[in-house]
C-alpha cells in the first residue's frame, strides 16, 4: 500500500524535531529526546534507528550515577555531513569547515591573490581542497557551501558587482565557475550581511530583533536585520552605504565611481586624506591608526574625522531604520578606541542615539555567518518539509532489509 | 436577525485638518469628511475624532457601533512596546495624552493608531502608485518631513517605532550647530525653512510656501533658486534612502512633496548624484493617501477578525 503523503510529512516533522533536539541538547538519551519532542517511544526508536543507519547520530556512552538501568546517550555524528564557509575579502581569504552540528573542524586563511578574478577563484578552490584534505574529509561529504563576498551578486550573470576592492569579478560567472571548481553548488551572499548573521549566531547580537551592522575596513558597508530577516532591497543593494552622500561632494567623479562616503573613509580614503594633510608615506590605513595612537597629530586628526563621518552615517541609519543595536565591525570598526570616538560623536550628531557594540567575532564574522547559512541550508535539505516530495533524504549508508 | 454589513472607521489626524471616513470590509470608503483640527489641543482633538465618527454614521445611516474596527493616523512616532506617541510638534499636548486609551474607551478594544505617513505608504501600496512594489517609501514633505517605509511588502516601523523619522537626517547644516541634533534635515526643507530661504535671498514678501510657488509661476527668479536649493537637499535625502534600502519606488507626498515644481527638480538632480537609476513618483492618492491607507488597514483588521469584541459602546447602546 502506498504511504499517504500526510504520514510522510508527519514523519519528516518528527525527524526535524528530533534533529533539532540533538542539535541543541546533545548528548541526550532516547527517553529524554522523547520527553523534549513529545514523540512516542516507538516513533523515537524508529527515528533514531534511521538516523544511525544514515550516519547522522552516534552513541557516546551511557548515563551514569543512578542505580538501575543506564541509558545510551546520543549526539549528532561528525560524519553526518559537512559544510564549508568561505569569506572572500579584498585582503584576506578565509575558509572554514564545520560538521552538521555546527562544530568548526578546521579554519585557514591567507592573503587574497591581489590579481583578483580567476586567480582569486583558483585560490579559493586550492585553500578549500587543502582544508578538506588535511581534515580527511572527502569533497563529496561537503554538502553545502556558502561564500561571503563584497558587493552585490547579479542573479542573472553570476558576477559580483559593486566590489571595487577586488578586481575582475564583475565580468566572471563567479557562481558557476566556483561551483565547478568545488564540485558542488555555491551560494554567494554579501559579506556584511553574513558578518551580521555571524554576530547574531555566535557574536554580540544574539537575541536582538533589530540590528544594524556597520562595517568599516577596506570599504564601508551596512547590514540590516529586522524581525528575523535580512533587508536586501529591490536589487540586493540595500546597505551599500559607501554611496551615502556624506563627507564629500557627491557630484565629484570619485564619489560616483567609488561612493562618496567610501571615497573618504574606506582604507584608501584614510590613507589619501593622511597624505593630503601632510602625513608621511604609509602603506595602509592601519598604520595611520597606529600613528594616531603614538602621538602623530596629523594621523589623530584623520582618525577623528573618520570617526565623525562614520557617526554621521550611523545617524542617517538611525533616523531611517531605527535599529535597537548598532554593531561596528570590519578591521577599522572593531578597534575599541575608534568605536569610542564614533559613540561620542554620535551623541552629538543623532537625536536618538542607540546602543553600540563592537563585533566580537572580528574578522571571523563573515566566515562564521557563511557557516551559519550553509548549516541552515543543509538542515533544510535534510529535514525541510516543503522539499519532501521533490527530494527524499539521500541515504549515505545502505538501507537495511527491515525497511 | 438579518446579517448586517460590517463597517470600519478611519481617521487621519493632521496639524491643520482632520479627515475621517467610514469604510466597508474591503477598506473602500463609503463616506468621508474633512474639517479643521480643533486648535485647543489633544483632549478636544480626540473628542473631535469621535464626533466625526458619529456624523459619518448618521450620513451612512448606521449605528456607529457597527464600525467594528478603527484606525487613526497620528502625526508622530508610536513606540510599539509602550504605545507611547512622540515627536508631535503640531498638536498641543498629544504627546502626553493617551490617545489610544481614550479611543478604546469610546470605540471599544479594536482600535489601532499608526503613524500617518506609514498609513499613506499603505494607501499607495494598496490602491495607489506603489501597488506593484515590495520595497518602497512614501516621502512626505510639507510643514515637516516624514517617511513611511515598506520593506518586503510590510510596513517597517523600527525598534522604537521611529523608523523613517527623516526630519533628523544629518543632511544640510552641521547637526551639532543646533540643540539636540534633531530636525537637521527639516531645517533645510520644512516649509518654514523654504520661506526663510526665500527671505534671505532677497525675495519679495512671501508669507507661505504657496506664495513662493505662485511667484515661481510668475517668473520670480529668487523663487526658482530657492526651489533649486530645496530640491538639491531633498535629492541628497533620496540618495541616502536609496543607498541604505535599495527601494523600488519613492513616492512624493505632502503639500510640498506633490508639487511638480519640486519633484521634477529632484528628479533632474538625481542622475548626477547616484550612478544607478532611482524611481520617484508623485503620490497618486494625494492628500487622501493617509485616510485611504487607514481605511484599508481598518478593513484588513475587520476581514481578519469580523466578530466585534465586546465594547463599552455596544454595552451602552445595548
Amino acid at each position: 500500500m502506498p504511504t499517504p503523503p500526510i504520514a510522510s510529512v508527519t514523519r519528516q516533522l518528527s525527524r526535524r524535531s528530533v534533529f533539532e533536539a540533538l542539535l541543541h541538547r546533545s548528548p541526550i538519551s532516547r527517553a529524554d529526546l522523547a520527553k523534549v519532542t513529545s514523540l512516542s517511544k516507538q516513533t523515537m526508536s524508529e527515528v533514531i534507528d534511521a538516523f544511525e543507519q544514515q550516519g547522522l547520530v552516534r552513541s557516546v556512552g551511557r548515563t551514569s550515577g543512578n542505580v538501575g538501568r543506564t541509558a545510551v546517550l546520543y549526539e549528532l555524528s561528525p560524519d553526518g555531513g559537512h559544510v564549508l564557509g568561505i569569506d572572500l575579502g579584498a585582503r584576506r581569504l578565509t575558509v572554514a569547515l564545520a560538521d552538521i552540528a555546527g562544530r568548526v573542524l578546521a579554519e585557514a586563511d591567507e592573503p587574497t591573490d591581489s590579481r583578483g578574478g580567476a586567480w582569486a577563484l583558483d585560490q579559493i578552490a586550492r585553500l578549500s581542497d587543502r582544508l578538506a584534505r588535511d581534515n580527511h574529509t572527502h569533497p563529496s561529504r561537503i554538502r553545502s557551501i556558502v561564500m561571503a563576498t563584497p558587493g552585490v551578486v547579479n542573479p542573472k550573470s553570476g558576477a559580483i558587482e559593486m566590489a571595487p576592492n577586488i578586481t575582475g569579478l564583475d565580468h566572471l560567472n563567479v557562481v558557476g565557475l566556483l561551483g565547478e571548481k568545488l564540485g558542488s553548488p555555491v551560494v554567494l551572499e554579501n559579506d556584511i550581511n553574513l558578518a551580521l548573521l555571524g554576530e547574531i549566531w555566535h557574536g554580540c547580537a544574539q537575541n536582538v530583533d533589530n540590528v544594524a551592522f556597520l562595517a568599516l575596513g577596506s570599504g564601508v558597508g551596512l547590514g540590516l536585520y529586522v524581525n528575523g530577516r535580512l533587508v536586501r532591497g529591490e536589487n540586493g543593494a540595500a546597505g551599500e552605504i559607501g554611496y551615502l552622500p556624506i563627507g564629500g561632494d557627491p557630484l565629484q567623479a570619485e564619489s560616483r565611481l567609488q561612493g562618496c562616503l567610501e571615497y573618504q573613509i574606506g582604507a584608501t580614503g584614510v590613507v589619501r586624506r593622511y597624505r593630503e594633510a601632510g602625513g608621511s608615506d604609509v602603506d595602509s590605513e592601519r598604520q595611520v591608526f597606529e600613528r594616531a595612537q603614538s602621538g602623530d597629530a596629523i594621523a589623530a586628526c584623520v582618525v577623528d574625522e573618520t570617526a565623525r563621518l562614520t557617526a554621521l552615517a550611523a545617524a542617517a541609519v538611525i533616523a531611517t531604520v531605527d535599529p535597537q543595536l548598532l554593531v561596528l565591525g570590519g578591521s577599522v570598526g572593531v578597534r575599541v578606541d575608534f568605536a569610542d570616538k564614533v559613540a561620542r560623536a554620535l551623541l552629538q550628531l543623532s537625536a536618538r542615539p542607540v546602543e553600540i557594540r563592537t563585533s566580537t567575532l572580528g574578522r571571523r564574522a563573515g566566515v562564521v555567518g557563511a557557516l551559519s547559512v550553509a548549516l541552515r541550508r543543509l538542515h533544510d535539505e535534510f529535514f525541510g518539509v516543503a522539499e519532501l516530495a521533490a527530494r527524499p533524504l539521500p541515504p549515505p549508508t545502505q538501507r537495511s532489509a527491515r525497511q | 436577525m438579518t446579517r448586517e454589513t460590517a463597517y470600519c472607521f478611519a481617521a487621519d489626524l493632521g496639524g491643520t485638518k482632520l479627515a475621517a471616513a467610514i469604510a466597508d470590509a474591503r477598506g473602500g470608503i463609503v463616506a468621508e469628511l474633512t474639517e479643521p483640527t480643533d486648535p485647543r489641543g489633544a483632549a478636544h482633538v480626540a473628542e473631535q475624532i469621535v464626533a466625526c465618527a458619529d456624523k459619518l454614521a448618521k450620513t451612512v445611516g448606521i449605528e456607529i457601533t457597527r464600525a467594528h474596527h478603527v484606525m487613526v493616523g497620528i502625526p508622530g512616532a508610536i513606540d510599539p512596546r509602550t504605545g507611547r506617541v512622540s515627536l508631535i510638534p503640531n498638536i498641543a499636548g498629544l504627546e502626553d495624552f493617551d490617545v489610544l486609551g481614550f479611543l478604546r474607551g469610546r470605540f471599544g478594544p479594536d482600535v489601532a493608531i499608526e503613524n500617518d505617513v506609514n498609513l499613506a505608504m499603505l494607501g499607495e501600496h494598496a490602491l495607489g502608485c506603489a501597488s506593484h512594489c515590495r520595497n518602497a517609501a512614501f516621502l512626505s514633505l510639507g510643514t515637516g518631513a516624514g517617511l513611511g517605509l515598506l520593506i518586503d511588502d510590510k510596513l517597517f516601523r523600527g525598534a522604537r517605532g521611529s523608523a523613517g523619522e527623516i526630519a533628523d537626517l544629518p543632511i544640510g547644516r552641521d547637526p551639532t550647530s543646533h540643540p539636540s541634533a534633531s530636525g537637521t534635515f527639516e531645517l533645510e526643507v520644512g516649509s518654514l525653512a523654504i520661506v526663510e530661504r526665500y527671505r534671505r535671498q532677497g525675495g519679495a514678501a512671501a508669507a507661505t510656501v504657496r506664495d513662493i510657488f505662485r511667484l515661481l509661476e510668475q517668473g520670480d527668479e529668487v523663487a526658482a533658486s530657492v526651489l533649486d536649493t530645496t530640491a538639491r537637499w531633498v535629492a541628497i535625502a533620496v540618495v541616502t534612502l536609496q543607498s541604505l534600502l535599495d527601494l523600488d519606488l519613492i513616492v512624493f507626498g505632502g503639500s510640498i512633496g506633490v508639487r511638480p515644481e519640486l519633484y521634477e527638480r529632484v528628479r533632474r538632480a538625481l542622475p548626477a548624484l547616484f550612478s544607478r537609476p532611482i524611481t520617484i513618483a508623485p503620490s497618486q492618492l494625494g492628500d487622501r493617501a493617509g485616510l485611504i491607507g487607514a481605511a484599508w488597514a481598518a478593513g484588513q483588521a475587520l476581514r481578519q477578525n469580523p466578530e466585534p469584541a465586546l465594547s463599552p459602546l455596544t454595552s451602552r447602546s445595548g
